[in-house]
């Protein structure tokens, strides 16, 4: 029995060559790390390895194991930790987007989370409300986990881990019966072009930080006679200073998006911002760790290749995860660049007092240093509750047809605003919803919805807004373009937008997101964001009666601010003996 | 008996009057004035336009514009066939504009007008079928044009309908002119054609006396406009396209061209089955010639505003004009202007000082000019926006530039606020 046994293992030895390879003979390996020599073909797809025939081989097989209800069978042999956590996260359920939408149309008071994608496949179109129709429709084809197939004419997305990883496609040739299969590549190493299939509408970050705007669709200058500057079918752009990040080190998204912030901590999270890991002070104000102290840096150094684990290496200040490619150097921070390993130093936050004085504490570092912000006014959507169109989860054609519409476009210093960290960032309309319906002869507005959001907008600068931009600028402070002026009464302001008149539903301008007195005029989707109230616009547009003269934070006044404001008002200082006379 | 026949008589004549003899049986005084008239030449439109194509010491006005050359190898060549084709679509015997053929009607409101009591005097409305869109005088109303593709035609109103379009555009309201709040009509000031204040009226002839408070010396060369204009119709890069060949299909989301003749061409030619040929109107002479105008702009802007010196001394406001970019592709599918942007190897985009019609009492903040961005902001984002020439302008000087932001000013300003 014992010899027997031996005999058979044996044999299995010596006959370990998948049958696979009888007929797929010419297939290229996936990469270094999944050799087809050393893993085969079944264990990742599946089918019968000993098998004769192709009908039994290819029983059970998978063609893209990396479709998440797969990638637990297959992949998770290897990496079940990380398909766990893409599972649960926010790119994968898209529950994000679903229910602040629910909460804009008005159908929830406060936004719960739902199942997102896998929820509303199991409901019936017919009882879904209008938001959960809108979502399926219009926003419903960008998921990690679509089916790559049904994209005619735009790029395809989806497919489970090959949406983000895979950087070169399949390709397969035959020639009678030999058939060459050249294996999809996949890496860690992911392009910014596959982060950009998905991540260039709503607050379009993803164009922005290359410098693009989407425009408002004149498609020119026309070029050997054609519409130039095509986004897709019916979206164009322009090009505006892109982020220093990129015409800088021309880092790409995962340089500064950790693998935890990407892929999920295996929490399920209310919100993209919740996921997301990293912040601006992890780079520029890092704080590092013993690289030791973490297995996965140095698993994800070796599975790059290109960047040495450093042994010290920064850590996030929200959620404790190493990042791998920022490294003490020295005195020097540096980052390697994760597509080909090249470094770059990074520069420290200065002490000067425009980074270390109080009145600024509450500034998130994008309200200063981001140069224009994409943004969208007013979103029309239009309902033929009669009509049909392709839903993106059911994947057909269901009763019910969208249209939007919007008001203008816009690229502008940013508007700020309270975020959804309670610090003030730049802020812009997201989104501003009005609707019509056309069902049978009849026409109905059943709501309107003006929301503003606050984003990063990835079009950061070394140079800061100057003091104006943000303490006389009626943008800036939420209250929209016009005159901003101040008198003995206070600040005065005249609009320029006229909503009224335009036929909009609402009584205040539409770039109002408050009333010069602090007054909320449209609302926000996060708990904590808001507009400025009315101590706070006081206060900023206050400061600019000492910052029209010391407009600069080189002026000594800022050297000890707290003595330099006594001393104004105890009348000790030149200016305030001649102003206030 | 007789009244009856008089009527008859008088309503035959009203109907069957369609040119302006009719009116010079009485009125042969004005036939005269009006032949002068810049708005039966359209001089000023038409030489301007030609001089930045290239054509040097232009002086023909609509009467003596000369037929389109019928080989194109440079931008001139193109330009008496846009004239015709898109922007003499408005001159007083247009068919578009006036429909009744009666040259003084263009203007004037026939005396059987009951609305205007008998008063030949011309109506707002009139004026405004010209003086629309990117122009000024619908900005008198606080219009500012929509942009061109499909999306912009929002919102819709209450009965399910797209926004009005009948000039061949739809429009945002802005704040409008405060002489159009209080009821004044274009020739509540431009009156009197042909006299002194028709063209140009003077602030001043009306508001005699200024406060001498908010009128400081230091402002004495600052026209009216360019504080009180509370914003303006500002569209960059005016990119025109003729295109022979019937190639619709990428215009299929920019049908609307701010012309509703060519609107409805495009509508039809893509819903036919077979494409008609590419084929638009001459105004002038009313036939059809080969050949479709597109046009389209980089965007449009009402918060931007440029300060320049005007050749008569005055700082005044400057507009985005004659920014073009020209292609023609022949029927044989050549590109024979490509994309092109200079006329004698120099750029062709231009500035225009203009007078928006967007008055308000309150006048702009002294930081909207001495810190306009558009002035100090030399950074990317700024400064394509102002690269161009000025017609008859000069840009402000250095000098001028540093007393707006002088320890002076800044000084003055801070009282002000610390009162």
């Amino acid at each position: 029995m014992k010899y027997f046994l031996l005999i058979v293992l044996l044999i299995n030895l010596l006959h370990s060559k998948e049958s696979c390879l009888n007929c797929h003979s010419n297939t290229t390996s996936m990469d270094n790390f999944h050799d087809i020599k050393t893993m085969g073909c079944a264990s990742c797809h599946g089918g019968d390895k000993n098998a004769l025939t192709k009908e039994q081989a290819h029983k059970g097989i998978v063609l893209n194991p990396s479709r998440l209800e797969h990638a637990q069978i297959f992949c998770g042999k290897c990496h079940k930790e990380v398909i766990k956590r893409v599972q649960k996260s926010i790119m994968n359920s898209m529950s994000g987007v679903l229910d602040t939408l629910k909460f804009q149309f008005k159908e929830t008071k406060q936004i719960t989370q739902s199942g997102g994608i896998e929820e509303l496949k199991a409901k019936p179109s017919s009882k879904q409300s209008l938001a959960e129709d809108h979502f399926s429709k219009l926003c419903a084809a960008c998921h990690i986990n679509q089916d790559e197939t049904i994209f005619k004419s735009y790029t395809p997305r989806g497919g489970g881990c090959v949406d983000c990883h895979r950087v070169a496609p399949a390709k397969v040739t035959t020639n009678g019966r030999s058939v060459k299969i050249i294996h999809p590549k996949l890496s860690t190493k992911i392009p910014s072009s596959n982060c950009l299939k998905c991540h260039n509408r709503s607050n379009r970050i993803g164009l922005s930080y290359f410098g693009k705007f989407e425009s408002e669709g004149y498609g020119t200058p026309y070029i050997h006679g054609k519409l130039s500057h095509k986004l897709d079918k019916s979206r164009f752009y322009y090009d505006l200073p892109a982020d220093i990040h990129h015409t800088k080190g021309g880092l790409d998204c995962i340089d500064c998006h950790s693998e935890v912030g990407v892929m999920g901590d295996g929490k399920k999270h209310l919100h993209m911002e919740d996921a997301l890991d990293i912040s601006c002070q992890d780079c520029h104000n890092p704080t590092f760790k013993p690289s030791s102290n973490y297995p996965k840096a140095a698993m994800l150094s070796a599975l790059n290749g290109n960047i040495p684990l450093a042994k010290e290496i920064a850590v996030t200040a929200k959620k404790g995860t190493p990042l791998y490619n920022v490294a003490k150097d020295g005195n020097k921070t540096v980052i390697y660049r994760k597509r080909d390993g090249k470094k770059f130093t990074i520069s420290k936050l200065s002490n000067k007092p425009y980074h270390n004085l109080d009145i600024h504490k509450r500034l998130d570092c994008s309200a200063c240093h981001s140069k224009w912000i994409a943004s969208c006014y007013g979103c029309h959507e239009v309902y033929f509750k009669d009509g049909k169109q392709y839903d993106w989860i059911k994947h057909r054609k269901t009763k019910g047809q969208w249209m939007e519409l919007r008001t203008y476009l816009r690229y502008e210093s940013p508007a700020l605003a309270v975020g959804y960290n309670k610090k003030i960032m730049p802020t812009a309309p997201g989104c501003q919803v009005l609707t019509t319906i056309y069902e049978g002869n009849k026409t109905t507005h059943p709501f309107h919805s003006f929301a503003y959001a606050a984003w990063d907008p990835h079009t950061t600068s070394k140079e800061a807004r100057g003091c104006i931009d943000c303490h006389f600028n009626p943008l800036t402070l939420g209250l929209g373009n016009g005159v901003l002026d101040m008198n003995k009464s206070g600040i005065s302001f005249m609009p320029y937008y006229d909503s009224n008149r335009s036929g909009l539903p609402i009584s205040y301008p539409i770039d109002a997101l408050i009333s010069k007195d602090g007054k909320q005029f449209q609302s926000f989707s996060r708990d904590n964001a808001r507009g400025f109230n009315k101590k706070e616009v006081n206060k900023i547009v206050d400061a600019y009666k000492c910052i029209i003269c010391h407009g600069k934070y080189d002026d000594k006044i800022y050297k000890n601010f707290k003595q330099s404001k006594e001393k104004f008002k105890n009348k000790q200082t030149p200016c305030a003996k001649e102003l206030l006379k | 008996m007789r009244n009856i026949i008089k009527l008859i008589i008088l309503s035959t004549i009203l109907l069957t009057t369609t040119d302006a003899n009719e009116c010079t049986k009485c009125h042969i005084n004005k036939m005269q004035q009006c032949k002068t008239n810049v708005h039966f030449t359209l001089k000023k439109a038409i030489n301007t336009t030609r001089k930045t194509f290239g054509i040097k010491d232009s002086n023909v006005t609509l009467q003596t514009l000369p037929k389109p050359p019928k080989t194109v190898k440079k931008p001139k060549d193109l330009v008496d066939d846009i004239l015709r084709r898109k922007c003499l679509r408005c001159h007083l015997t247009s068919q578009t504009v006036n429909p009744t053929k009666n040259l003084c009607l263009a203007c004037h409101n026939p005396h059987s007008n009951k609305a205007d009591s008998f008063k030949a005097k011309p109506s707002q409305e009139k004026c405004l079928k010209c003086h629309n869109g990117e122009f000024i005088g619908t900005d008198y109303l606080g219009k500012f044009p929509h942009d061109y593709d499909k999306s912009y035609r929002s919102p819709i109103d209450k009965d399910g309908f797209y926004p009005n379009a009948k000039d061949g555009i739809d429009y945002h309201f802005l704040a409008q002119d405060i002489h159009h709040q209080k009821g004044l009509t274009c020739i509540s000031c431009h009156n009197k054609e042909g006299g002194k204040n028709w063209l140009k009226p003077k602030c001043t002839s009306c508001h005699q006396s200024l406060s001498p408070n908010n009128h400081k010396s230091d402002h004495s060369r600052l026209s009216c406009t360019s504080c009180h204009a509370s914003w303006m119709v500002n569209s960059y890069n005016l990119n025109i396209f003729r295109d022979d060949t019937p190639s619709y299909r990428q215009w299929r989301r920019l049908t609307m061209q701010f012309d509703p003749k060519l609107e409805q061409f495009l509508v039809n030619a893509l819903k036919a089955k077979t494409p008609p040929p590419p084929k638009m109107v001459d105004y002038l002479d009313n036939i059809e010639k080969r050949g479709i105008w597109y046009s389209g702009w980089k965007f449009k802007r009402w918060e931007n505003f440029l300060l320049v010196n005007s050749k008569d001394g005055k700082i005044e406001l400057a507009k985005p004009m004659f920014q073009y970019k020209i292609s023609y592709k022949d029927s044989n599918s050549t590109m024979v202007l490509d994309n092109i942007s200079q006329v004698n190897g120099k750029k062709i985009e231009a500035f225009l000082v203009k007078h928006p019609h967007t008055i308000t009492k309150k006048p702009k903040s002294c930081e909207q000019c001495h810190n306009n961005p558009t002035l100090f902001d030399k950074t990317q984002i700024n400064k394509t926006l102002f690269q161009g020439k000025l017609i008859d302008a000069t840009v402000l000087t250095k000098e001028q530039l540093e007393k707006m932001q002088s320890r002076k000013y800044k000084q003055e300003r801070a009282k002000t606020l610390l009162k």
